[in-house]
């Protein structure tokens, strides 16, 4: 349908004797001072299926519950962490044991104060097998989380004590540096005991729901709007500036459309494959910015074709032009990727020694490898490449590797679509060889990526299985030190590299349209962007 | 008559069960769960989840607690939307495709109808080649064209209208929607009615009627209007049913929140109770349109009689 659309307004401008490639004048004009009408108009790609901090399972609906609740710390305006329930902490000198103080002008809707046994009990109920919490491992750093979870230790045996009203002790199964950053995400977010034992599952609907973020749910229609308004009782309510926030699910082509009708003011996403037309259209409205999150293609370690044969991997990592992939199917939005960790502050990528080389060098060394491996031209690599349906371009893009494999190696790569579930249910049972991985990261941590090769985590699919490489992850889970942290990860990412555990292709990168008017945004590498910090200035449409 | 009704709502109730049964087959048998995710839960917590929604349960017993309460009128709880019954989604799904599809239909019957009686009263003219152009070329462009065609005109360009929103009682909101959808149903019933009038205009009892001197006018709207709209009503039965159910890309390109795009999200997130729920509902649709038809169809002509 993207197509269509950049063909429908092509035809457009030829009817109406526009030249698609000149920049269109601004039909907005801004001013500097505030609008009267502080409401607003944001698109979610889709549908959140829960409003439950303790629920969610989707990046849309962690968008609407940044606007909802407040944990402990929340995204500062400047991709970074800051207070928020919590006005300071102490940490001990073997970094496992936190103690927060929270503020006490910090209330819920109803205006009953956040306390700290508000905090346990949301944790315990994260936890509680009971729930049925699908992410509750997210909270694995407390002590004891991850033994409630699988039922093995009883809910109250959790690392979280209400000292006081005002004061949570909170223990750490090991040093977790990145503790701030996790503790902003939805699911360290309090919720409100009341009127979830009054409710049950219903609490999280509007006519019920009570929180302690800068909104208040005000409606919600499934699959048309979610509406916020402005929590009069948030403890900063004087900076909210926003009064009134619409989300809308859509896709990413109607999101355009509503954007190009003003219905909608600050996108989720557009279509990548058209930057370069939306650049030209609407100038400074495309925001683009580093993404944490990276598209990998993971093989499969522990049966033929490419168990024991790392000439083979390298040869299929060191033969894709991630460039042209860049350029050309993403017009430059997403940027190639030559190792697992995408750029993050303090940390060195550890990237192959071939990322620098030229094309002729690469692709030789690629067919040296290639026929190193027993694959020749007479005796070619036959192997399916299995992806989910549905993303955007993502069939060019499969399409597009199996030809840069066919042409510098003469390997028969067979691209094969399968939904969504389906592959994943094949990726658990290890029936696929070659497959298609994405991974956002949830904290700007190296931890992150480099655990999708630990050998219990649950999503190498590829079963690597390295004792080297386990023995550096466990020495970085107990230094307390960051920087000795981060050498850890330096070290086995580079050993994902030499082991060329999977082919990382491209970083993600955040896609935003955003109306001039509305000020307020600024890049983060966890794509957050809470309502609490823009506002829309005075403008008049021409 | 009443017999007729009788039988025909009696046949419905094992007709519906089969449709339920299948749908309940056909999706327990595709592979992935509603709770598969990438992230992989312990498995005590996929337990509880599974036991919340019985899914732990032999699957002949789930069937039978489907029945029991769909007997109930109560369709489940969606697995999708956690907070959020199969009931409730209808209930906000269906008047929102019946609004747009009714008023598509009325649109469509009133054009269609009338371009294709002004066509067959000039067949083989200008004024009857010209709508037939516009009306193959309604029937050839798909709605995933012919939607986003106007809504670069009409809202983002000309900003007259809204691209899309669904605001209850607003008729700029259902302008573009009710257009877009109407277009090819206007399109077909216009050179179907055409069909019909041209049949019903040659055949003897019009030429007698003319013989005699009436004015066309009274030909036309008296003895012609009801046999040429005979066949439309075998038509519109289903078309009722399948717009009252949602057209799927009309709710996707103008996001409205149709009960078209539920099924197709519920069938995509394996959200069982809610595809079964919405299938079931337009087998009974269906069922309760054609029932209607054939009602018409007996009115209109009173050749046709009605058996049980």
């Amino acid at each position: 349908m993207k197509r269509l659309l950049a063909l429908a307004a092509m035809l457009l401008a030829a009817c109406t004797g526009g030249n698609p490639d000149t920049p269109a004048p601004s039909s907005i004009q801004v001013g500097t001072t505030l609008a009267a009408d502080q409401s607003m108009t944001r698109a979610l790609l889709g549908m959140p299926r829960s409003l439950d901090p303790t629920l969610l399972t989707d990046v849309d609906a962690q968008d609407v519950v940044d606007d909802l609740f407040e944990g402990l710390t929340t995204i500062g305006s400047n991709d970074d962490f800051v207070p928020g329930v919590a006005s300071s902490w102490e940490v001990s000198a073997d970094g496992k044991t936190w103690v927060f103080h929270l503020r006490p002008e910090a209330r819920w809707s109803n205006g009953d104060p956040v306390t700290a046994a508000d905090f346990v009990y949301a944790w315990r109920r994260e936890v509680d097998p009971k729930t049925g919490a699908e992410y509750a491992q997210a909270l694995s750093p407390i002590l004891n989380a991850a033994a409630i979870a699988t039922g093995k230790a009883p809910v109250d045996s959790l690392g979280a004590l209400a000292i006081d009203a005002h004061t949570l002790r909170v223990t750490l199964v090991s040093p977790t540096p990145y503790l701030l950053a996790v503790l902003a995400d939805s699911y360290f977010q309090p919720v409100p005991r009341a009127a979830i034992e009054r409710y049950g599952d219903s609490w999280s609907r509007p006519e019920h729901m009570v929180s302690n973020g800068p909104y208040v749910l005000s409606e919600v229609i499934v699959g048309d709007r979610i509406t916020l308004n402005k929590n009069p009782m948030y403890w900063r309510a004087a900076d909210v500036r926003v009064t009134r926030v619409t989300y809308y699910p859509l896709d990413e082509d109607v999101q355009l459309s509503r954007f190009m009708s003003g219905d909608v003011q600050f996108t989720s996403v557009f279509p990548a494959s058209q930057f370069q037309w939306l650049k030209s259209q609407l100038g400074n409205q495309v925001m683009t910015s580093p993404y944490l999150g990276v598209q990998m293609l993971p093989f499969n370690m522990v049966d033929p074709p490419f168990a024991h044969n790392r000439d083979l991997r390298l040869a299929m990592t060191m033969a894709l032009d991630r460039r042209i992939l860049s350029d050309k199917l993403y017009q430059g939005v997403q940027l190639p990727a030559y190792c697992a960790v995408p750029p993050l502050p303090n940390y060195t990528q550890q990237l192959p020694v071939w990322a620098s080389w030229s094309d002729e060098k690469r692709h030789a060394e690629a067919r040296r490898l290639y026929a190193a491996a027993g694959y020749s031209a007479a005796h070619p690599l036959h192997v399916q490449l299995d992806y989910p349906s549905g993303g955007a371009n993502v069939a060019d893009f499969m399409d597009a590797l199996a030809a840069m494999w066919r042409v510098n190696l003469g390997a028969d790569v067979q691209p094969y679509q399968e939904e969504f579930r389906v592959l994943l249910q094949n990726l658990r049972l290890h029936k696929s060889s070659l497959f298609w991985n994405a991974w956002i990261g949830d904290f700007p941590d190296p931890f992150t990526f480099v655990q999708l090769a630990q050998k219990d985590f649950a999503q190498n699919f590829g079963q690597f299985n390295d004792p080297q490489y386990e023995a550096l992850l466990a020495a970085a889970a107990n230094e307390p030190d960051n920087a000795k942290r981060y050498t850890y990860f330096e070290r086995a990412e580079d050993i994902l590299n030499q082991e060329a555990v999977f082919v990382p292709m491209l970083y993600y990168a955040t896609q935003h349209l955003i109306k001039p008017y509305i000020k307020g945004w600024h890049a983060n590498l966890q794509d957050r962007m809470p309502t609490r910090y823009l506002y829309v200035l005075e403008h008049q449409v021409r | 008559m009443l017999r007729f009704l009788l039988n025909r709502l009696l046949t419905a109730i094992p007709t519906l069960l089969i449709i339920a049964t299948l749908a309940f087959a056909l999706l327990h048998a595709t592979p992935g769960g509603p709770f598969d995710s990438a992230k992989r839960m312990p498995p005590a917590i996929q337990a509880s989840i599974e036991a919340k929604y019985h899914l732990n349960e032999p699957l002949w017993r789930q069937y039978a607690r489907y029945l029991g309460d769909l007997a109930h009128g109560d369709l489940g709880p969606s697995f999708q939307y956690r907070d959020t019954s199969v009931n409730e989604l209808i209930r906000q799904g269906l008047p929102v495709d019946a609004t747009i599809g009714f008023c598509a239909l009325v649109v469509a019957m009133l054009l269609g109808g009338a371009v294709g009686v002004f066509a067959a009263l000039r067949r083989n003219t200008t004024g009857d080649y010209v709508p037939m152009f516009f009306a193959a070329l309604g029937i050839s462009l798909p709605t995933f064209v012919i939607a986003p065609l106007l809504i670069l005109v009409f809202a983002a360009r000309l900003h007259w209208l809204p691209s899309g929103d669904w605001v209850y009682g607003s008729i700029t909101h259902l302008l573009l929607p009710v257009a877009a959808l109407a277009l090819p149903y206007t399109a077909y019933i216009a050179r179907m009615v055409r069909g019909a009038a041209i049949e019903v205009m040659t055949s003897p009892y019009i030429r007698t009627a003319r013989a005699k001197g009436m004015p066309r006018r009274t030909v036309i709207l008296r003895h012609a209007l009801r046999p040429i709209l005979t066949p439309l009503v075998s038509f519109l039965g289903p078309a009722f049913a399948g717009v009252l159910t949602g057209s799927i890309i009309i709710e996707q390109v103008f996001g409205l929140p149709g009960i078209g795009r539920y099924f197709v999200q519920g069938a995509i997130n394996r959200d069982y109770t809610l595809v079964v729920g919405i299938t079931v509902l337009y087998g009974a649709l269906i069922i309760v349109f054609n029932l209607l038809a054939d009602l018409c169809y007996a009115w209109l002509d009173p050749r046709v009689r009605l058996h049980s």
